[in-house]
């Protein structure tokens, strides 16, 4: 594509901005990539805005802006043009304020730096092009895996907001867990109670379509597009139904401890587990299993498989409130039973803390300890409890010994994630897309977790959950007919080889590696069997599928290779062995909030440094990297996010890490300082994490000295390049 | 035009409920009392459990990325969203669907949309300050009981002319359909617990206090120092359940402090050198994958003990002996410390109970109850509730509740 010329709006922040506009005004205007250089005050403000309209007008939407942060404008700008129906996805952005003048208090170092960011940005304008909005129409169903509460919930939220839903559940009726619970904390329920008008509404309703005795088997495709493959009672053939998005609410499942020989459980029919103990309760059956006999004393042992290095780690978070339910429903069955209780800690949280006390008043015993042996003795079992607090062994029989044990990740969640590919956590639950703000989505764009399937959870967090999620997938969908911006990764079929990294490593999952029907007609050896497809809508825009392909088949629209070439040539002019400068590309997700933060705190740092935002570090190239030492950069940085808090929602971060380790591999093989180039992981409420870290590459420029490039003792890089 | 729909309280939750819904097309009117919104987030450094910053939410369905710092979260540009800082409601009255909100709408002397941050007026006067450099909406404030002579100048050569110091409060009735409850929750000063001595020895302080100390914004810019004379503190007694789990003050679980008090013990002990940490607690309540920083400060040599703190005696030196009764020893300890830390009961914050009352709805121990406990969010006849306003939560709860009211609301309205 041929260069186009672009408009400059300058921004003097109310003529408070350090920065010499004079100069800036007359070496941009020569600059060969301008129509002209507008110099305004108050850029954000309504002259400014509809400055920028006419600018936009006639320059065919090609405009630089330089000012504040974009993090601020940008949105104030977007709207100011949406409302005018005016176009403005080319506008380039430039952060001469926070990321410049705020930072360098000498102004001619602040204006060269501010200069050079701007003659960079201009390259990237002129190959820009405009993004379209774009319509697509899809199936307003959507399926929801496992009927317990969460799934329950999920269908009748999801029916609410206007989509068909089918309810699939794998036993032969709706209901999971809570309907064998005899009392349910805190709302002093039983699960029936809180189940019955749900089951009545979603039988009644419509739009749901039930499905018990129904395995899913595997589910293919992508958002608004997947297929269902599962088996259906008395059907052992696999049957399909398209749906546009999946809810996983597979509930949990309870752990068995039957290799845990110290309380002999499946040896000993009186040795139980809390869960069985709720079924007992709830049917009105409580005895002793092994005679029918009455229950007077009672053991429950906490943390059974939880908070222990050889089952799970963690704390099952809800053994705790069901024990204590479970005991003041036994003792209102049988007043006179004697109930303990064996804990390391006991943790029920905020109100449960009162039934908590409650049972203590009504006589259940709480002991701090551990259980040291399990017997039968005469027929009875007999259980030997360790008192930590008062230091002794006391032994005590027991007609039941409850475990309470740990609840685990259902069946089947490893195996589905295989084709739904979302991620899993280390205790096996479906991993949440970020564990602050986004507990429901997954990984993969539509699909979202609710209920037990992602942590253990109390009924009425399932529920939550469950609507929190029809939400958020009413939001992808919506309602039928999604309508956004193209704005992401597009890819030339043509040009694509059929690696599938790509499809590996996109952090989202969205390009498909799909057979190539036709294939067999070409010559055997240049047969590719599969290529990629890209859907742009699904795409989130970071650019790690275009850092990896290793035929430029797939880029983004915003920033294609060449807009990224040109702009880190055009930003290091002048960079050179008497002008060291240190390149920094920026996520521009995470790390433009760490260095506007530095800014706005107007914290010092070096000014020999050029700041080039990305779209998530993953976007960064080892041949991007390459190029910015090409160009004259004396040391290479990349500012990103922590390990698994990439902004994208993915490892985006990570694949960023690794063509740095590969870029440093190369320098190092050919003969240059290899930590020249360097990653750096930073957020916003450390701002000194990228004053530190830029400094550092500074001190290494001025170290390490000239370049081979800049002593003209390196051959070109075309060779790596293209 | 069909009603806007009320938030009250814009921290995390009232945040998330109102971009949701504007997203969604529906008007909203979010009253926030103070003149930044965030909540008790923007001064808590950290979050659990992701432990990067805690000032960031879903900053708008429609930009990329998966979260937004508060200051870059655009509230004041999204058109469906008519925030009004410094503002009270006052009374509501009328029926579902159709309620009438009497605002009190507090006196707006820097204009949020003209300010730029430039900087000339903080400059020229005391009377104007950056609340936080996440701020939002990103806007000086302006104290009008600070008077000096830079104001009336800092007024004049504002570059925008976002200053007007004869700013009045006003009052204003609308109509409403729904009202959401995001009122989160307040540290309790625990002044009145004699026996931690909270208030009589500046050493002595809140879970929210030593987050402040921590903070690389803060004052002491994320140095570990003695509140007393500014010197290096080494060795910091944490004591739980303050005001918690007791009758005398509350007697819920206030649920979170166990955590936030662990990641405090993780912050100290892996980012910063030679500190020793100690923790007096009943039981740690570290739920689920929380668990996780109990074992790592465990590893990291915290010490836990299991008991009740018996006496508080200041030293000289400006540290403090602790007499701790150890339960599992059965004995009393003895330790110096620089700093003692209460990890005191969240309770609810001020104006719930009229709220309550004048709503007529539950209360859950002075929080917002649910109509039917197992569907948290839903509080009234198109009222509901979401975040600390409900109880106790982390920042994930709060969001995941905020979402659940927007679906809800939605759920109503298709
Ligand atoms: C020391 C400490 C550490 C913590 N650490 C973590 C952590 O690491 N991770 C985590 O997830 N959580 C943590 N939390 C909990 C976290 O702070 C809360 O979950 C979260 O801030 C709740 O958000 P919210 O919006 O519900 O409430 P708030 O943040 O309390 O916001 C409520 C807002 O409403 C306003 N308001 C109140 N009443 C009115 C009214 N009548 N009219 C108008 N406005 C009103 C308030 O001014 C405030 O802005 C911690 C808490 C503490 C105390
Ligand atoms: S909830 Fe209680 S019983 Fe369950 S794992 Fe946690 S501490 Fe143990
Ligand atoms: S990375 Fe490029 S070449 Fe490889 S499959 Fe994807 S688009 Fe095709
Ligand atoms: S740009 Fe990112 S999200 Fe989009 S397809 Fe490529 S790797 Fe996936
Ligand atoms: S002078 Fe005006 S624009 Fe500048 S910071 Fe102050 S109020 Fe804001
Ligand atoms: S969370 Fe921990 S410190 Fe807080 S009240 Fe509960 S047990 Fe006490």
């Amino acid at each position: 594509m041929s260069d186009k010329k672009s408009a400059v709006l300058l921004c003097t922040c109310g003529k408070q901005l350090g920065l010499s506009f004079d100069l800036l005004e007359s070496e941009l205007k020569k600059n060969n990539l301008t129509t002209s250089v507008t110099v305004e005050d108050l850029v954000c403000q309504e002259e400014g805005l509809a400055k920028i309209a006419s600018l936009l007008a006639e320059n065919e939407g090609r405009l630089v802006i330089a000012a504040c942060t974009s993090q601020k404008i940008q949105p104030r700008i977007i709207q100011y043009l949406k409302d005018r129906g005016i176009d403005g996805t080319q506008i380039q952005y430039v952060n001469i304020r926070e990321h410049s003048a705020w930072v360098h208090s000498d102004v001619d170092e602040a204006t060269k730096k501010s200069l050079d960011m701007i003659r960079g940005t201009l390259a990237r304008s002129a190959t820009s092009v405009q993004l379209v909005p774009e319509t697509k129409e899809i199936g307003n169903h959507v399926s929801v895996i496992g009927g317990g509460i969460a799934g329950i919930e999920a269908a009748l939220s999801l029916s609410n907001l206007g989509y068909h839903v089918t309810l699939m559940e794998i036993s032969d009726q709706l209901g999971g867990h809570v309907k064998h619970l005899p009392l349910v904390a805190p709302t002093g329920k039983s699960g029936v109670e809180i189940l019955s008008g749900r089951l009545e509404s979603v039988e009644k309703d419509s739009k749901i379509t039930i499905l018990t005795k129904t395995k899913v088997k595997f589910v293919t495709g992508e958002m608004g597009d997947f297929t269902i493959h599962y088996t259906a009672e008395d059907n052992t053939s696999e049957l399909t139904l398209k749906t546009s998005a999946v809810v996983m609410a597979m509930g949990f499942k309870e752990f068995e401890p039957i290799g845990m020989e110290e309380y002999r459980y499946g040896k000993n029919p009186d040795v139980i587990t809390q869960f069985q103990l709720s079924r007992m309760l709830t049917e009105g059956t409580l005895a002793r299993p092994s005679d029918g006999g009455a229950v007077k004393e009672v053991v429950m042992v906490q943390c059974v498989g939880s908070r222990s290095e050889d089952y799970k780690r963690d704390c099952s978070k809800i053994c705790c409130t069901f024990a204590i339910d479970n005991s003041l429903e036994i003792l209102k069955q049988i007043p006179d039973a004697k109930v303990r209780v064996v804990y390391m800690d006991i943790r029920v949280p905020f109100e449960n803390e009162l039934v908590y006390k409650e049972s203590r008043e009504v006589g259940v015993d709480y002991i701090r300890g551990r259980i040291s042996m399990v017997w039968e003795q005469e027929g009875k079992t007999r259980v030997k409890i360790y008192d930590s607090l008062m230091d002794e062994y006391l032994e005590v029989p027991s007609d039941l010994l409850v475990l309470s044990t740990a609840i685990l990740p259902p069946d089947g969640v490893f195996a589905l994630s295989e084709t739904l590919g979302y991620a899993i956590e280390d205790d096996g639950h479906i991993k949440e897309l970020y564990g602050k703000l986004r507990r429901n989505e997954t990984r993969r764009r539509g699909v979202v977790a609710v209920g037990a399937v992602t942590r253990p959870q109390f009924v009425s967090e399932s529920i939550t959950d469950a609507q929190a999620g029809a939400l958020i997938l009413h939001n992808e969908l919506q309602g039928g007919k999604i309508q956004a911006i193209m704005r992401g990764a597009v890819l030339n079929v043509d040009d694509c080889v059929g690696c599938s990294l790509c499809a590996q490593q996109c952090p989202r999952g969205v390009p498909l590696m799909i057979e190539q029907i036709d294939a067999e007609e070409e010559s055997e050896d240049q047969k590719i069997l599969f290529k990629a497809a890209i859907d742009t809508l699904n795409c989130h825009s970071c650019g790690v599928c275009q850092s990896l392909c290793p035929s430029g088949a797939t880029q983004l629209n915003f920033l294609s290779n060449n807009q990224m070439w040109s702009e880190i040539e055009a930003t290091l002019e002048g960079a050179g062995a008497d002008n060291p400068v240190t390149l920094c590309f920026y996520c521009e997700e995470c790390a433009v909030s760490t260095i506007d933060i530095a800014g706005t705190l107007k914290m010092e740092y070096p000014a020999s440094t050029r700041l080039i935002p990305v779209p998530c570090a993953g976007r960064v190239s080892i041949i991007d990297i390459l190029k910015a030492f090409e160009g004259g950069a004396s040391s290479v940085m990349i500012a990103a996010c922590e390990t698994d808090r990439c902004h994208v929602g993915g490892t985006g971060n990570e694949i960023a890490q690794v063509q740095v380790d590969v870029a440093r591999d190369i320098l190092n093989a050919i003969g240059w300082k290899g930590e020249r180039v360097d990653m750096f992981r930073m957020f916003s409420a450390e701002p000194e994490r990228f004053t530190t870290a830029i400094s550092e590459m500074v001190r290494r420029a001025r170290e390490f000295g000239p370049t081979p490039v800049h002593t003209g003792t390196a051959g070109k890089w075309m060779e790596v390049g293209k | 035009m069909s009603n806007p729909v009320l938030i009250i309280g814009a921290g995390v939750a009232g945040m998330t409920a109102a971009v949701e819904l504007a997203d969604s097309g529906i008007k909203t009117v979010l009253v926030e009392r103070l003149s930044t919104t965030g909540g008790n987030a923007l001064n808590l450094y950290k979050a659990f459990p992701t432990d990067d910053c805690f000032y960031c939410f879903e900053g708008n369905r429609w930009r990329p990325g998966i979260r937004k710092c508060f200051y870059r979260s655009a509230l004041t540009e999204q058109p469906n969203i008519d925030l009004k800082m410094n503002s009270q409601v006052e009374e509501i009255s009328g029926l579902p669907g159709n309620f009438s909100v009497k605002l009190d709408i507090g006196p707006q002397y820097v204009d949020p949309k003209k300010c730029t941050m430039c900087g000339l007026c903080i400059e020229k006067s005391k009377a104007f300050s950056l609340v936080s450099p996440q701020c939002q909406p990103q806007a000086v404030v302006y104290d009008p009981e600070i008077e000096d002579t830079g104001t009336t100048s800092a007024a004049e050569e504002c570059p925008t002319k976002a200053i007007n110091l004869d700013a009045k409060s006003t009052k204003k009735i609308i109509s409403v359909s729904d009202i959401v409850i995001a009122t989160g929750y307040h540290e309790m000063q625990p002044v009145n617990v004699d026996e931690y001595g909270y208030g009589t020895h500046p050493n002595i302080i809140t879970q929210l206090e030593l987050a402040r100390i921590l903070d690389p914004l803060g004052e002491t810019k994320g140095v570990l120092l003695r509140p007393s004379d500014g010197k290096p503190a080494k060795r910091v007694m944490m004591v739980q359940c303050v005001g918690s789990r007791d009758e005398n003050y509350y007697a819920y679980c206030s649920k979170i402090c166990c955590v936030f008090a662990l990641k405090h013990a993780a912050i100290l002990t892996q980012d910063h050198e030679d500190v020793e940490v100690s923790v007096v607690y009943m039981d740690i309540r570290t739920y689920d994958r929380y668990e996780k920083y109990y074992r790592d400060t465990r590893n990291a040599g915290v010490e836990y003990i299991r008991g009740r703190v018996s006496r508080i005696e200041p030293q000289d030196d400006g540290s403090l002996d602790i007499i701790v009764f150890d339960s599992l020893l059965n004995k009393y300890l003895k330790f110096s410390v620089d700093i003692f830390v209460l990890s005191s009961a969240l309770e609810p914050s001020a104006g719930s109970s009229q709220i309550i009352s004048s709503l007529g709805l539950k209360s859950a121990s002075g929080f917002i109850g649910a109509i039917n406990p197992e569907t948290e969010v839903v509080v009234g006849n198109r009222i509901y509730a979401c975040g600390s306003a409900l109880g106790p939560s982390e920042v994930p709860e709060s969001v995941t509740q905020a979402r659940a009211v927007v679906s809800k609301i939605l759920q109503s309205k298709e």
